[in-house]
């Protein structure tokens, strides 16, 4: 196992453009004009999305964020995002879903972007019936797209073992060489507040691994980290889309390749071939994480 | 929704509580092969491959003793299903891409529904003595395995504490749900889709997830 875990871990590369552990906030309405410095190929036909968490709190912050998510997707058209997770907070009565949702994200929605949700530990379970979240009335679910990609949503705060059955059996059919897995819960977090759930790890990891898993998009801790590759998998922490708890990432926890816990974040991120390129980009419009990862094989 | 009759036949599995301990409760409608749920006395009804399934330091084994009591919360359950799926079924169904009106109508007009059947209703109802017995005493080995501080923490990160519960009342929607890790999953006996076990404070909940309803509540299952 150790040979075949080492060589597993080896075919993931990162080729790191720019990094940085808290960038200085910076109010956005002046960053929002400044010049966007995305480092994505941006190729005709490979697949581009979005990566999103921890959002739907209708203040000025999310709306801010939303603002450059549209921003970047006038020039970096993403077809899709992932949501993973505290999508709604607080009540959630038809209302709070277009204040919360569709009113910041409606130049998204408007544009053909379609959102497809992993639900948080403050999410209602009939998000699930909702059709913005696309989860077709699913608790769990995955979904095929271009660039011979599969993303797999989970619901983590309920991993019980009909779910890991069913995720196992869905790794070990896919057949598309990228197999990206999103949810609410990070297995690797370096948050003060919440941290690594490992009880989750201790369940969903084996399968990353045994299944060639490249790439894990998280939440829950309320800023952006994407985690030193483990056993192979490249973990990104995707928390700040609306809430923020500044100053929250533990630097000695030895996790962290790169990080942002000063501002609202999201990721930007395309998939060509055996390469995923991403930006996190934050509030102010800077792209304070970039890089390229290689697939597991 | 209205899919309960799917899933009568499996709702609930004493024989894989006593067989293995890895209680497990039926997939999402569709969700594939391998979540439809096995027939009881299979081994893919109970866990996961080994390297998947929740950590063996914490599995529980009820008591054959308990074989009564499990039984007797089983019947409890399925009774309850029954209700569920028959009050369910006079609304109109909630179709996979709802809009918020749809969804907020639905599950309000079905709690409703529910409270009005189970007027009354008092804690214990299905959580009898005998059955909150065995299950603070499942959970007490959970907890008390070398995992258990750390599967107490994760059930208690953003849980709210104590508040005051209501047998038949809306779960609050400002609490957010508990994580219930799968080790603690794993130790419970198994519920049929849309009831699940959560944790408000120190006490275990039997939520009904459709109608947002808590049906009842064992208190202080979890270690002070």
């Amino acid at each position: 196992m150790f040979t075949r875990l080492s060589a597993a871990a080896a075919t993931v590369v990162l080729v790191l453009m720019a990094t940085g552990t808290g960038s200085p906030a910076t109010p956005a309405p002046q960053a929002s004009a400044s010049p966007l410095a995305l480092t994505l190929p941006n190729r005709n036909d490979s697949l581009k999305f979005a990566v999103l968490g921890d959002f739907g709190t209708g203040s000025t912050e999310q709306y801010d964020l939303a603002k450059q998510m549209k921003r970047v997707h006038d020039v970096f058209p993403y077809e899709l995002v992932t949501l993973v997770g505290d999508n709604l907070y607080g009540s959630e009565r038809p209302q709070d879903f277009k204040t919360k949702f569709e009113d910041p994200y409606g130049p998204l929605l408007e544009a053909g972007v379609k959102f497809y949700a992993s639900l948080g530990n403050h999410d209602a379970r009939e998000q699930r019936y909702y059709k913005q979240f696309n989860m077709d009335g699913k608790l769990y679910y995955s979904f095929k797209a271009k660039q011979n990609v599969r993303f797999f949503a989970l619901e983590s705060t309920y991993m019980d073992p009909p779910q890991v059955a069913w995720l196992e059996k869905e790794l070990k059919d896919s057949r598309e060489p990228w197999k990206i897995v999103f949810f609410h819960h990070p297995p690797y977090s370096s948050g003060d507040r919440h941290g690594s759930d490992q009880r989750l790890r201790e369940v969903l990891e084996p399968l990353f691994v045994t299944y060639n898993v490249s790439v894990v998009l998280t939440g829950h801790d309320h800023f952006y980290e994407r985690i030193k590759p483990q056993k192979g998998i490249v973990y990104f922490v995707c928390g700040s889309g609306g809430q923020l708890r500044k100053g929250n990432i533990d630097k000695s926890s030895g996790l962290t390749a790169a990080g942002n816990d000063t501002d609202q974040a999201f990721l930007a991120a395309e998939i060509n071939g055996d390469q995923m390129w991403f930006d996190a980009v934050s509030r102010a419009g800077k792209v304070f994480d970039s890089g390229v990862i290689t697939r597991r094989k | 929704m209205g899919r309960w009759s799917d899933r009568a036949g499996m709702a609930l599995s004493l024989t894989a509580v006593l067989a293995g301990g890895a209680c497990s409760r039926p997939a999402p409608p569709g969700a594939g092969d391998a979540a439809r749920p096995a027939s009881a006395d299979t081994p893919a009804a109970t866990a996961p491959a080994a390297q998947g399934a929740p950590g063996a330091s914490t599995a529980t084994r009820p008591n054959s003793t308990d074989a009564p009591v499990l039984h007797d919360f089983e019947t409890r359950v399925k009774e309850y299903a029954a209700l569920h799926d028959k009050l369910e079924a006079t609304l109109p169904k909630l179709p996979k891409e709802a809009t918020p009106q749809q969804i907020d109508s639905h599950q309000r007009a079905f709690a409703r529904l529910v409270q009005e059947a189970r007027a009354g209703a008092t804690a214990g109802s299905i959580f009898t003595p005998d059955v909150k017995a065995v299950v603070q005493q499942l959970m007490a080995q959970v907890f008390g395995g070398r995992d258990g501080a750390a599967l107490k923490a994760s059930i208690m990160d953003e849980n709210p504490g104590p508040i005051k519960l209501t047998i038949n009342g809306r779960y609050p929607d400002t609490v957010p749900l508990s994580t219930v890790p799968p080790q603690v999953l794993q130790g419970l006996p198994r519920l049929p889709d849309a009831l699940e076990f959560r944790f408000i404070g120190r006490h275990l909940i039997l939520m009904d997830e459709h109608a947002h309803l808590i049906i009842d509540v064992i208190e202080n299952v979890l270690p002070s």
